[in-house]
């Protein structure tokens, strides 16, 4: 009777199987549909974001979360925090169920304007109503990137990128006697000294691709075309990236990239690595984002960090954008599902307010991560090198990051194509794709 | 009962477990994905249906065309650099010494390390100011060779596919001395009588014996290397400029970056198709030799 | 006839293999494993550095010995729990993926019938498909049939995508075995069932082994699949543990290795144990009947 029970075995073990996914079930999984206010019952309510990690802004969103959790005992919390590699792999596939949680993490751009065509977002505009001198204290623009209707608020943004900032090594300009550059004949200069003394001039980390474009290409672009023409060259009105002020903004790039700016295969290094190659003092610069402050607060020391400076990039001889600009916005925010309703949006929408309100905007500053709200922070709790950046952000305005205003599809070909002039292709041919991808892709 | 009733109820209790589970979680699946093909559609909000629209875009772009060229170049160095190399691995590492031991299990030790960690390592190697390779060339003297080597175009696929074969070699090496275990060795006795040794025992005893599982790791090879991923996404992301793109990352990034489910469900029917097309010709070869 | 055959694979078939190795060989072949060996070094000596040492002296020894990078890594992460759920998950997919597979790859190997050609064209179909695009068919169907956030969730997926490769395997591997240890089996009586219980599995070994290993790996480390298919911190594997530490705009290296070194350490011995497996060949009374 062996073969039977070798059957039966099997058999067993396959239902068991099957019986242990069953009986689970997916009732954990996301929103609670319902929403409705049964009398006595918990309301459910579920996050998702990604502030995972071990850096301080990381811990100080989760503690938000939790003491939320711990102040309100009648609301039943499922906080996820996913890591953010995956972050958008896992939006995407629930999203494509209908299966997203009540508030959800998104990023400024194309991922929460994608979200909100599909219809999954609804605004969160009645927290300024409740709350009314929130909007007020958000810094001007905060909401441009969330305000997909008139006067409707549909995230509400917890973070700023100031994609920007030129950093640099003050020990080196000093050692070399190179000013630090306000116009663009000082960079170009700036780049030769660096280069004869065997020296990387500005470091940069282009793997991912979309580095260049933020920090380097948004402002430089701005400082040669205006705000105003980007504006309409991303709505398709009146411009075309194949204007020619486009075609000599990114004929700025090519001089750099032609002058040996960058180190070189800055196009196979990640952002983390060029921040160490310019700490250590290989480089004399590096352009990059507010990121580059909680980078280096967690992995430099302050011996490191007090040479380093931080200013605006050069101005653009004859440029028709305003000089001394740094490009930036809103970063991410909390969303709020369509789906949520009843008892449940109104336990939301205190959460969301509990993350974005006053208090967590400040502790947020707090953790080395630049917020699009003003508040004043405590400069004992940040490091120096946050500090200055801080209050250069604060008295500098602001302008557009190109991947905040161009189609997801659009982003992808400009990204790429900075990298393609870093191997020689001409600027023109670049503008003619990306006006080519953004009039495809922006027409519905 | 009659043994051919019996061997009947026999096959299908011992298939269809298998097979029922198979088509569920894989078959049905890979159907509905290649249905979202016919679609434009963002993988969010609703779809629209486009027959063959995608199908149409892809002959015609340069980017698919291109990183079709990649995985072939993959498909081609993985056949030529890991099958013959984790064969004769095999061979010279049969014995059970405790040499031979601590060299198997070396060899399949990247396997064993997760992707990020090979990526990392080997983006090290070939890191253009740092790296191991770099640093070698101009200790030897070929200063003027140096280069970065993930970076430059023509180069680069090239690099990469140096760490994929290294960290593959290991599992079809363990697959091989599996199946050379199994030979029962007075078959080689015999044939060292005939004076069968060394190149010539390997071409006309060893292989022939072996053929059937050598036929299952091309099979292995060719369908591995058509979907590669992890390694690439690591170490390039597809770039510079899609240079290094892969079919697989093509797809990933263009259902969960770009936004374009359709589209990337079309490619990866593509992906299928191609990889069965080549595994046809596999086995056409294959055949006529083993014949 | 199968008494010869099986006193001779109880040599293990070590005539196969290639004798005198020279010493240059052996020279060659120990710089190879020093090459394959070095990632293992690497990982386990950048686990223990700062993220400043890490970056300065990447090939060197750590400055400090940071213990804490493991433990903090270890609390961060969660890895207690992903340790028990990685194990129970990849532990059942791979016992299920061997039972289902090996008997599927036996009578593919052995039996003619109508629909062989046509099964075995859906299995090769199986070994084509890049993972990333059955994600949300995958998903919209398991939330149907309610299997989200289970460990079925992944046990069912894992082991259906593994199988192919499994049965190509155990079919190419059985072609090997000669045909007349069954035909004599068959003449004592012995039904199908006993034949492939008491006969061939055991011959097995050496695929089974190596099936287990390659099954095994991929199991530990889907990211994938654990990434969206589980919601529940309580039934998160290991993969989601590693990936915590880096945020695309930096990463934090230290932690990161940390958490791989832990996450490598399950795996280095599975493949030890099963490498002998593997070199076992041939259990000695598996012939009994």
């Amino acid at each position: 009777m062996k073969p039977v029970r070798k059957i039966g075995l099997l058999l067993l073990l396959m239902t068991f199987i099957l019986a242990a996914c069953g009986d689970s079930g997916s009732d954990s999984q996301t929103a609670d549909q319902s929403g409705g206010k049964s009398s006595g019952e918990k309301v459910k309510l579920s996050i998702w974001h990604n502030f995972a990690g071990d850096d301080l802004r990381a811990k100080t969103v989760r503690g938000i979360i939790e003491q939320f959790a711990k102040d309100n005992p009648d609301i039943e919390l499922d906080a996820q925090a996913i890591p953010p590699d995956g972050y958008r792999q896992r939006l995407s596939t629930v999203a494509a169920g209908n299966e997203l949680p009540n508030i959800f993490f998104v990023y400024a751009g194309s991922h929460s304007a994608e979200m909100y065509k599909a219809g999954l977002l609804q605004p969160v505009t009645e927290i300024a109503e409740q709350h009314k001198d929130w909007k007020e204290k958000f810094l001007p623009g905060a909401f441009d990137p969330y305000e997909f209707e008139d006067n409707q608020i549909y995230t509400a943004p917890i973070g700023m990128s100031a994609t920007s900032i030129l950093y640099y090594n003050t020990a080196l300009f000093q050692k070399y006697n190179v000013k630090v550059p306000e116009t663009w004949d000082e960079l170009m200069t700036a780049v030769k000294v660096f280069n004869e003394n065997k020296l990387t001039p500005i470091a940069l980390g282009n793997k991912a691709p979309w580095v260049a474009q933020s920090t380097i290409l948004g402002t430089l672009a701005d400082h040669v075309t205006g705000t105003e023409w980007f504006r309409n060259a991303a709505a398709q009105k009146d411009a075309k990236f194949t204007d020619p002020q486009f075609v000599e903004a990114l004929g700025y790039f090519k001089q750099l990239v032609d002058n040996k700016a960058f180190q070189d295969g800055a196009n196979s290094i990640d952002n983390t690595q060029a921040e160490q190659y310019f700490i250590q003092g290989n480089a004399a610069m590096m352009i990059s984002g507010a990121w580059t402050l909680t980078n280096l607060a967690a992995s430099a020391s302050e011996e490191q960090l007090k040479d380093i400076d931080v200013t605006v990039m050069p101005s653009i001889p004859g440029g028709k954008g305003e000089a001394k600009t740094i490009s930036g916005g809103a970063g991410g925010g909390m969303a709020l599902s369509k789906r949520t309703e009843g008892a449940t949006k109104e336990a939301a929408l205190k959460l969301i307010y509990a993350i974005s309100g006053p208090e967590a905007q400040k502790a947020i500053a707090e953790s080395n991560s630049m917020v699009m709200y003003d508040t004043d922070i405590d400069q004992s709790k940040v490091s120096s090198l946050y500090y200055k950046a801080f209050n250069l952000v604060k008295k500098t305005a602001i302008t557009p990051v190109y991947d905040a205003y161009l189609t997801a599809d659009a982003a992808e070909v400009i990204n790429n194509g900075l990298q393609e002039i870093m191997t020689g292709a001409s600027p023109e041919s670049i503008a003619k794709k990306l006006q080519d991808a953004q009039a495809r892709s922006i027409t519905p | 009962m009659s043994t051919a009733l019996k061997s009947k109820g026999f096959i299908a209790l011992a298939l269809l477990p298998a097979l029922i589970l198979f088509l569920v979680f894989v078959i049905i699946p890979i159907f509905w994905s290649a249905y979202y093909g016919f679609f434009e559609w963002k993988g969010l909000g609703t779809a629209k249906f486009i027959g063959f629209g995608n199908y149409n875009e892809i002959i015609h772009d340069r980017i698919f065309w291109n990183a079709l060229l990649n995985n072939l170049l993959l498909v081609a160095s993985a056949i030529v650099g890991q099958i013959p190399v984790a064969l004769l691995l095999a061979l010279v590492l049969l014995r059970n010494s405790l040499f031979s031991k601590f060299i198997r299990s070396a060899v399949f030790m990247p396997m064993v390390l997760s992707t990020v960690v090979v990526g990392l390592i080997w983006g090290y190697i070939y890191h253009p100011q740092f790296g191991l390779a770099n640093f070698i060339l101009k200790e030897i003297g070929l200063g003027s060779w140096t280069r970065a080597w993930l970076s430059e175009p023509h180069i680069n696929m090239l690099a990469i596919t140096i760490p994929i074969n290294w960290s593959n070699i290991g599992p079809y090496m363990v697959i091989y001395i599996a199946a050379l275990q199994n030979i029962p060795s007075e078959i080689g006795d015999a044939a060292e009588v005939d004076g069968a040794r060394g190149w010539r025992k390997l071409i006309y005893v060893t292989l022939p014996i072996i053929w059937s599982t050598v036929i299952v790791t091309l099979v292995l090879c060719i369908s591995g290397s058509l979907k590669a991923f992890d390694h690439v996404i690591v170490m390039t992301n597809g770039g510079p400029a899609h240079t290094t793109e892969l079919l697989a990352t093509y797809m990933y990034n263009n259902t969960f970056h770009v936004y374009r489910y359709g589209y990337g469900s079309a490619v990866s029917t593509v992906i299928m198709l191609v990889s069965a097309l080549l595994i046809a010709v596999n086995y056409a070869v294959t055949k006529r030799r083993s014949a | 006839m199968e008494l010869t055959t099986a006193a001779s694979r109880k040599k293990e078939g070590r005539g196969w293999a290639w004798k005198g190795l020279s010493g240059f060989g052996k020279l060659l072949l120990t710089a190879y494993a020093v090459l394959t060996l070095y990632p293992l070094y690497w990982l386990f000596i950048s686990a223990f550095k700062t993220n400043e040492d890490f970056f300065r002296h990447p090939y060197a020894l750590p400055h400090v010995w940071m213990k804490e990078n493991i433990s903090r890594a270890w609390e961060l992460g969660k890895m207690g729990r992903a340790m028990m759920n990685s194990t129970l998950v990849t532990v059942a997919a791979v016992i299920l993926t061997l039972l289902l597979g090996i008997l599927a790859g036996y009578v593919l190997s052995r039996f003619e019938f109508k629909l062989k050609k046509l099964v075995m064209g859906l299995f090769l179909v199986g070994l084509l498909i890049p993972i990333h695009s059955t994600l949300v068919p995958l998903f919209l169907m398991m939330k149907k049939i309610g299997l989200l956030d289970t460990y079925g969730a992944l046990i069912l997926p894992y082991t259906a995508f593994e199988l192919p490769i499994t049965i190509f395997l155990a079919i190419g591997f059985m072609a090997s075995i000669p045909r007349e240890i069954e035909e004599a089996a068959m003449i004592d009586g012995s039904g199908w069932w006993r034949i492939f219980g008491r006969i061939i599995f055991p011959l097995c070994t050496p695929i089974v082994a190596t099936i287990s290993i390659l099954a095994f790996l991929r199991f530990w480390n889907d990211f994938s699949f654990a990434l969206v298919f589980i919601n529940s911190q309580s039934l998160k594997t290991l993969p989601l543990s590693l990936s915590l530490f880096s945020d695309g705009f930096g990463t934090d290296y230290s932690l990161t290795m940390g958490a791989m070194a832990i996450a490598v350490i399950p795996t280095i011995i599975i493949y030890l144990i099963l490498q002998d497996q593997i070199m076992k060949g041939m259990v000695a009374g598996s012939i009994k009947g």
